[in-house]
């Protein structure tokens, strides 16, 4: 099957590859997988705790090409958005700017898995932080 | 209960009629086709026979001189065996056929259907089988240590599919059922890790 010239540009040059520092308070991971392709991806972004702004992104996936260009175009898109923004990216987004066929879809719903799971580990490790020990433990 | 096409007599889920031995509409229940019971663990030389005799019986040359029905139920007929014999001889296969016909989905799920722990695991297996595959010849004895414990991972999984196996068909239960799914996941997870491996060390070779 033919990819397109967007998913051989990000596989061929993958945006962002690598990994933030998991400990950081200010950093979200999320890891999805897809069993029935043996996929699995891994996004983390950083959050600026004083505007809500998403400053940095990586991702490192094991899968198809389609797989990879939809992380690497993922964390393309959520840096410099807040949050909430960076919530509202659809899987169909996706697929549309990446001309992803449809035997290729999940590749996509995975990288929207992989932001929405960044995203609430993220806030999991911001509204723990917020919360005082002693209240957290009662 | 069906009646058969030909003359009409009460049919008992065979493929053929025990009247006139018209050859009926074929069920697509690969169990059922091959007259067995729904059952996770199969006896693969009993299986293999059931093939074998059905093939013959289900022939579509012994039916040119049939009617023009019975043509057409042995060549649907003929698709359906090789259909479940292929699938059920295999045991992954197999396994995933008994779940999709309980009604689990097998096919699009997502990432809640996986624990963490495994996609963490399988993350760190890709890593290290990554480093490796940079690395110079000098990384092959590496590489044929990672095959072996991947293979052995495997072989987990099938001991692990097979005591399921035994417990789903002793007794019935669902969570045996949605166990069995876990562990084809983790084995899905392992069988790319061993393909992966085993393309490596094919090039490291040629």
């Amino acid at each position: 099957m033919a990819y397109s010239n967007k998913v051989l540009d990000h596989y061929n040059n993958p945006r962002n590859v690598g990994s933030l520092d998991k400990s950081d308070p200010n950093v979200g991971t999320g890891m999805v997988g897809a069993p029935e392709c043996g996929d699995v991806m891994k996004l983390q972004l950083k959050v600026d705790p004083k505007s809500g702004i998403i400053e940095d992104a990586k991702f490192k996936t094991f899968g198809c090409g389609s797989a990879i260009a939809s992380s690497s175009l993922a964390t393309e898109w959520i840096k410099g958005k807040t949050v909430d923004e960076a919530l509202q990216i659809k899987n169909t987004d996706i697929v549309n700017e990446l001309s992803l066929p449809p035997v290729k879809i999940h590749c996509s719903v995975l990288a929207e898995d992989a932001i929405k799971a960044a995203i609430s580990d993220y806030k999991k490790k911001a509204g723990m932080n917020r919360q005082p020990v002693s209240e957290a433990v009662s | 209960m069906e009646a058969c096409w030909q003359c009409g007599h009460p049919q008992h889920e065979s493929l053929f009629c025990q009247f006139c031995n018209s050859l009926q509409r074929p069920t697509p229940d690969y169990y059922r086709f091959l007259g067995l019971e729904r059952k996770l663990s199969l006896d693969s030389k009993d299986l293999q026979n059931r093939f074998y005799n059905l093939s013959r019986l289900l022939h579509p040359d012994r039916y040119l001189r049939r009617t023009p029905k019975e043509r057409q139920y042995s060549l649907e007929a003929t698709a359906i065996l090789n259909d479940a014999y292929r699938v059920l001889r295999d045991h992954v296969l197999r396994a995933e056929y008994v779940l999709k016909e309980e009604g689990f989905n097998i096919g699009e799920q997502r990432s809640e259907n996986v624990p963490p722990e495994l996609l963490e695991e399988v993350f760190e297996l890709n890593l290290a089988l990554e480093e490796l595959r940079g690395g110079d010849s000098s990384a092959r004895p590496q590489l044929c240590e990672a095959y072996a414990r991947f293979v052995a991972m495997q072989d987990e999984a099938d001991n692990r599919l097979s005591e399921l196996f035994r417990r789903y068909d002793t007794t019935g239960d669902r969570e045996a059922l949605a166990e069995v799914r876990g562990v084809l996941n983790r084995r899905k997870y392992i069988r790319n890790l061993v393909s992966e491996v085993e393309k490596e060390l094919a090039a490291s070779a040629a």
